[in-house]
């Protein structure tokens, strides 16, 4: 049971808001019915539906048509379970939502109809004008009471646009509710998480040359990291939060190190002529993983903390070029740019498997970022020029976020925020 | 393509929790979205100290590279040589190096790419006698296209270093 202090903030309303369109989905999907939940007009207004659109982008999951239902229960005794039966509806969702003195307080409940019983009881207490918020929550309660795994409707994606200016953008993981941390008339670029997802380190151009800074999200507050001559680009937050690793280019090189954002110290992780960057970290933060150009062509390499002096290790070898590495939430695999031919797709590699698995198929598949219960990847596109955001989930399905106007990528998931 | 992997870890949670309890009961309230947004001031141009001749010279000095290569091919080469000539003419320039890659590949990779090839140019400069203080190399990777086509005309155009 987690208690945050709430807070009510007016957010920034910005235009360009994301659009959803799901392509694809998977083969099997449960079949589920949301009614909508019974309530004032104000406060129940859109919940069902976002709910909906939740468990849909899944793929996971077939939402029925309440037109198509038999019957429509307000509350737990008016279910008549055979009704659902019927048309083989595995799952039926209701709840209501109440004004809690200055809170708004929904309650929900999923019902299994095969068992014809209930699965789950829950209360979520949101804050007033946040309905999307509050659906999110509740979809993710549902999403995980059925699958078993956390839901990230409630998490949220960072990532760039271009338009006249540069922006950088967070937005809720169906691309709704954008809200800009940082405009600029010089490019943004790999914008990255701090693992608690209350900062974000970046690199910007605004001083002419490119920099990376650190940015609170709530109080807008930032540094730039390393005050040098040179430029350093490429973050990646250590999954405890403690290191930044970084790409600093002070010996005319790409080369990469670590940052301790505690005391400041530099430890330099790479020394060869050829490029090293774009490090990430494994899960336990016991490797960085990084592209370099050392083979003739960008291929990515492996270097073990634990071990001291440990030689990088090159782990792929199929290709001419993967980079942009990132790793499986389980450590089970990689996620990475990969090129056989010479289209840039997204792929995954098994650590267990000898082969790659290509995810995407379109031409220039960029920045593939994973969702923080590893079954979701976001990455950019490029359709006449433009870029634009897609996604895949490793049980199939495929969905697009295409913007209304401007150009838009480098996507970055947030982590878990419930 | 179905390649769900975790279909055996999955059905172990479902058991774990119907065997505890028949239902799940859960409370908990919706975090703070605080979100507050920075406006970037750019640093206006540095204006290069340079004279009305020696501009002449410096102007529109644009080097082509291959894809993913940061080697100077002979023809950079003749240009680079009258570039070399005129900063021992005139001992006051100093230059800045630009870097540039196409869109093709990662942008981190193109942003140290764009830098390789700054730096091959600064390396043919101080090879040739030119002191390293005179020259500030950057690289903007595929940030700054000068050719927006989605073909290998436009890509060559790109990939470049822009001596200013």
């Amino acid at each position: 049971m987690k208690k945050i202090l709430l807070m009510i903030f007016f957010s920034n309303f910005i235009l360009s808001e994301l659009v959803l369109e799901i392509t694809q989905g998977t083969e099997d999907p449960f079949r589920a019915a949301v009614i909508k939940f019974d309530g004032e007009y104000e406060i129940t207004t859109n919940v069902d539906q976002i709910i909906k659109n939740n468990l849909t982008r899944t793929g996971e999951f077939t939402i029925l048509d309440n037109d198509d239902l038999l019957s429509i229960p307000n509350n737990e005794s008016e279910i008549i379970f055979n009704d659902f039966k019927i048309l083989n509806i595995d799952y039926l969702i209701i709840g209501n939502i109440a004004n809690d003195y200055s809170n708004i307080k929904a309650e929900y409940q999923v019902f299994d109809i095969k068992k014809g019983s209930k699965v789950r009881s829950s209360t979520v207490f949101g804050i007033p004008n946040k309905n999307r918020q509050l659906a999110h929550y509740i979809s993710d309660g549902i999403y995980e009471e059925i699958t078993g795994i956390k839901g990230i409707a409630s998490t949220k994606i960072l990532y760039v646009t271009q338009n006249k200016e540069y922006r950088l953008v967070v937005a809720d993981a169906d691309g709704k509710n954008e809200q800009v941390l940082l405009e600029s008339s010089e490019p943004i670029i790999s914008p990255s998480w701090s693992p608690d997802s209350k900062k974000v380190a970046y690199v910007s151009f605004e001083t002419g040359m490119a920099k990376v800074f650190i940015q609170d999200i709530a109080s807008g507050n930032r540094e730039l990291v390393i005050e040098n001559s040179s430029q350093i680009s490429s973050p990646a937050w250590s999954p405890d939060g403690k290191f930044l690793s970084l790409t600093m280019y002070q010996d005319g090189n790409a080369e990469i190190y670590i940052l301790n954002l505690i005391n400041k110290n530099l430890t330099r992780l790479t020394n060869h002529y050829a490029i090293d960057t774009e490090s990430s970290w494994s899960t336990k933060g016991s490797k960085i993983m990084f592209t370099s150009g050392r083979s003739g062509s960008p291929q990515l390499y492996e270097i073990n903390l634990r071990k001291s002096n440990a030689k990088p290790k090159r782990i792929t070898f199929d290709g001419n070029y993967n980079a942009k590495g990132s790793y499986l939430p389980n450590n089970e695999g990689i996620v990475f740019v990969h090129r056989a031919d010479t289209n840039f797709q997204i792929a995954l590699k098994y650590f267990d498997e000898n082969f790659i698995r290509p995810l995407t198929e379109s031409q220039m598949d960029e920045s593939p970022s994973i969702s923080p219960n590893g079954n979701v990847i976001v990455y950019s596109i490029k359709e006449g020029g433009m870029g634009l955001l897609s996604g895949v989930t490793l049980s199939g399905a495929k969905f697009k976020l295409p913007a209304k106007e401007g150009s838009v990528r480098e996507p970055a998931w947030s982590g878990f925020l419930r | 393509m179905t390649i769900f992997r975790s279909k055996l870890n999955f059905f172990i949670v479902i058991i774990f929790l119907t065997s505890c309890s028949s239902m799940n009961v859960t409370e908990e309230n919706v975090y703070s979205e605080d979100i507050k947004t920075v406006k970037a001031s750019s640093q206006s141009q540095t204006t290069e100290n340079i004279s009305f001749d020696s501009m002449a010279v410096f102007a529109n000095a644009t080097i082509y590279f291959e894809f993913d290569k940061s080697s100077l091919t002979s023809k950079s080469i003749q240009t680079l040589k009258s570039a070399v000539n005129a900063l021992k003419d005139n001992q006051s320039i100093k230059i800045t190096l630009a870097g540039h890659a196409d869109e093709r590949g990662t942008r981190e990779y193109n942003l140290a790419l764009g830098q390789r090839r700054a730096e091959a140019v600064s390396d043919y400069f101080v090879l040739n006698g030119i002191n390293k203080n005179r020259i500030t190399v950057k690289s903007y990777g595929e940030e700054k296209p000068v050719a927006y086509g989605q073909d290998e005309m436009s890509f060559a155009k790109n990939r470049r270093v822009e001596i200013n």
